[in-house]
């Protein structure tokens, strides 16, 4: 897939579009509103990542008009966070989802993927882990024909590892995106233990499941010997 | 600063004001008897002059026959023996004119008299005339007067005093506006800019003082709180740029074990200083009004999802979450999520200091019109210390609770203020802590 990154502070640029290269995306990057506006009107892209806060474009105008040109695309808003967060949300800017920075590159990833589901409607698949099956459409897992008991917490942590099959998260990854930003100060690497231990422990109770990885110093890990 | 004994002006002004008229009032008792008698006295000598005028005025119309012959002297009295006159021949040479005061024998009875003594000739014999008023009688008038003199008196230190306290209050009212106008502001850009009516000056310039203190105050403040919202959102971009490097990192293939681990632990560090930016960010904003406030909720449901929240905390810690939240408010015109926050930060902090074995409590209630969160938990209490520096930023950090930055509480409180509710603490040591979260009346 290709993906346009329009983001004026180049080295944050480069860093997404290395972590996107290395999930096999095409990346292109635009560091001013002109340059942006350019490459919109000449290729076609599948995602496009805006930074709303360009120097010398007012993003919402760059977003109609990269909207106008590359109707196909879908766009991911990104901003300072603060100021306009209440504001993008409450506007409808047309724009398929927004990320606050700083963000995890993995939420990143998360977010395309998500938009890229919706899109092609790809949201039906079950994915097996050992004995478990997760039905992703019907947000449960099942264990040879048993429905396991989560709480919503704990299916949105499998969930969230589950879809970034073999990849560490760290626990403020996971944290960040289970809790969201706005309960940041109470970050505590405990809440996430907690629930993985619970979460095992309920799993555990129909059959045992080695494929959820702590990584010791790290985080934790799905691992089921094959990559989405 | 407190100063016992704080008055009102007005009352002051009303107090000094009925303390002189007293005090002047005093001043006159003391001196009227002294007064009056010697009104009285005068008055009673020119009626007792004017008495002598009019026997003389009659002698020389009439003649001193028939009030006196050879032998014997003339005296008259009325019936109570309050006044007389009596004339009488005379053998003293000299001329007689004064008044003085002697006792008479009446019919037995020895009165105390006024007497006005006169001495005039008629064909060569002198006549001595006398002219009388009893001393009780005229006591009697003196008292007469300081009667009337007393009730007018009081009439006129009422009628006054009212007068003057109701002046007051009309020239005062200028001064209890521009009181309420500072009374009722939180952020000096909310000050009213309305000029007080006065036809007082210096009520006028003060008014005029305030409105320019309030206004550069509150340009100062709105300018700092600019200052903070940019130098946050500044401070995110390098952050963002040094965690998408160090996530990059971790991600490659090839690394060691303990690399994996110093990289975490940096951005560990780095998202510490993620929650601090975002901490006083979101602070700044909420300070200056950035937050939308059109979520209508109900706090039971609210609190109710923070429970869920905790529990599995509170169980792994072996502390009983407990709650009973038996009333509930519709909140309207609030922002949900800054409102759970507020709760969450203060219920977690309860379970962060509460230890093993220990309970956190969840209490709504609606008493007399107001409804109160109440959350306490029986952990080691606050010192006095703790408890004055609890809502300050980054003072109360104790070194062992956890990954926070110790500006959840700050951040609770101004989640507070924002909503105009009101958090008290209570606490004891070793018994445990509880914040109360008293919420406005209307909402």
């Amino acid at each position: 897939m290709n993906v346009l990154i329009v983001e004026d502070e180049k080295s944050l640029a480069r860093e997404i579009a290395e972590f996107l290269k290395s999930e096999n995306f095409l990346c292109d990057i635009a560091s001013t509103g002109t340059e942006a506006s350019e490459k919109i009107a000449i290729n076609l892209y599948d995602f496009v990542l805006l930074d709303l806060g360009l120097p010398d474009y007012n993003g919402i105008d760059l977003l109609k008009e990269a909207k106008k040109m590359n109707s196909e695309a879908s766009f991911i808003i990104i901003t300072a966070r603060g100021a306009v967060e209440d504001k993008v949300k409450g506007l409808d800017l047309g724009a398929d989802d927004y990320l606050a920075k700083p963000f995890a590159l993995i939420e990143l990833l998360s977010r395309i993927n998500a938009v890229a589901r919706r899109k092609f409607n790809m949201t039906s698949t079950d994915i097996v882990l050992g004995d478990f099956t997760m039905q992703v459409q019907a947000r449960r897992i099942i264990c040879k024909g048993e429905e396991v008991d989560l709480t919503k917490k704990e299916y949105d942590l499998l969930q969230y590892l589950v879809l970034n099959n073999g990849k560490v998260l760290t626990r403020h990854q996971l944290y960040e995106h289970i809790w969201g930003n706005i309960l940041d100060d109470q970050y505590d690497s405990n809440f996430i233990d907690v629930h993985i231990k619970n979460l095992r422990k309920k799993l555990n109770l129909h059959a045992p499941s080695p494929w959820l990885e702590t990584v010791r110093g790290v985080g934790y890990r799905i691992s089921t010997g094959q990559t989405e | 600063m407190t100063i016992r004994h704080m008055l009102k002006i007005k009352f002051k002004l009303s107090l000094f004001n009925l303390l002189s008229k007293l005090v002047f009032t005093g001043a006159f008792l003391l001196l009227m008897p002294f007064i009056i008698e010697r009104i009285n006295l005068r008055q009673v000598d020119k009626d007792l002059v004017k008495k002598r005028e009019q026997v003389l005025s009659l002698i020389s119309d009439i003649g001193i026959e028939p009030f006196i012959t050879s032998d014997s002297s003339f005296g008259s009295f009325n019936i109570l023996k309050e006044e007389f006159i009596s004339i009488e021949r005379t053998s003293l040479e000299e001329d007689l004119n004064f008044i003085e005061e002697s006792s008479r024998l009446i019919e037995n009875e020895e009165i105390d008299y006024r007497v006005l003594n006169y001495s005039f000739k008629i064909d060569n014999q002198s006549y001595l005339l006398e002219v009388g008023r009893s001393l009780s009688s005229i006591k009697a008038t003196g008292k007469n007067i300081r009667s009337v003199m007393l009730v007018f008196l009081v009439f006129i230190i009422i009628i006054t005093f009212v007068t003057d306290t109701q002046y007051t209050r009309i020239l005062l009212t200028p001064l209890e506006r521009i009181k309420d106008k500072l009374k009722m502001i939180s952020d000096p850009a909310l000050f009213d800019r309305n000029p007080v009516k006065t036809t007082t000056s210096d009520f006028q310039k003060l008014d005029y003082a305030l409105c320019e203190v309030m206004e550069n105050l509150g340009a100062l403040f709105q300018k700092e709180k600019e200052i903070t919202v940019n130098i946050s959102h500044e401070l995110m971009t390098p952050i963002s740029v040094l965690r998408s490097k160090l996530e990059n990192l971790l991600l490659k293939e090839d690394l060691k074990p303990e690399t994996s681990t110093k990289i975490e632990d940096s951005l560990k560090t780095l998202h510490r200083l993620q929650s601090l930016v975002n901490s006083l960010l979101m602070i700044a904003r909420i300070e200056s009004n950035q937050y939308l406030r059109e979520d209508s909720f109900r706090i039971r449901e609210l609190l109710k999802d923070i429970i869920l929240e905790l529990e599995p905390i509170a169980v792994d810690a072996c502390i009983m979450l407990k709650h009973d939240l038996k009333d509930d408010i519709l909140m309207k015109e609030a922002n949900r999520s800054l409102i759970f926050s507020m709760f969450y930060n203060v219920a977690n902090n309860a379970l962060k200091n509460t230890s093993m074995g220990g309970n956190v409590l969840i209490n709504s209630s609606y008493n007399h019109g107001i409804f109160r969160v109440s959350i306490s938990d029986t952990g080691k209490g606050l010192t006095q210390i703790q408890k004055e520096t609890l809502f300050s930023r980054f003072k109360t950090r104790d070194k062992n609770s956890g990954e926070g930055t110790g500006i959840g509480l700050a951040i609770a409180k101004t989640i507070a203020d924002f909503h105009k509710i009101e958090i008290t603490v209570s606490s004891e040591l070793e018994k445990g802590t509880t914040f109360s979260f008293i919420f406005p009346e209307n909402s």
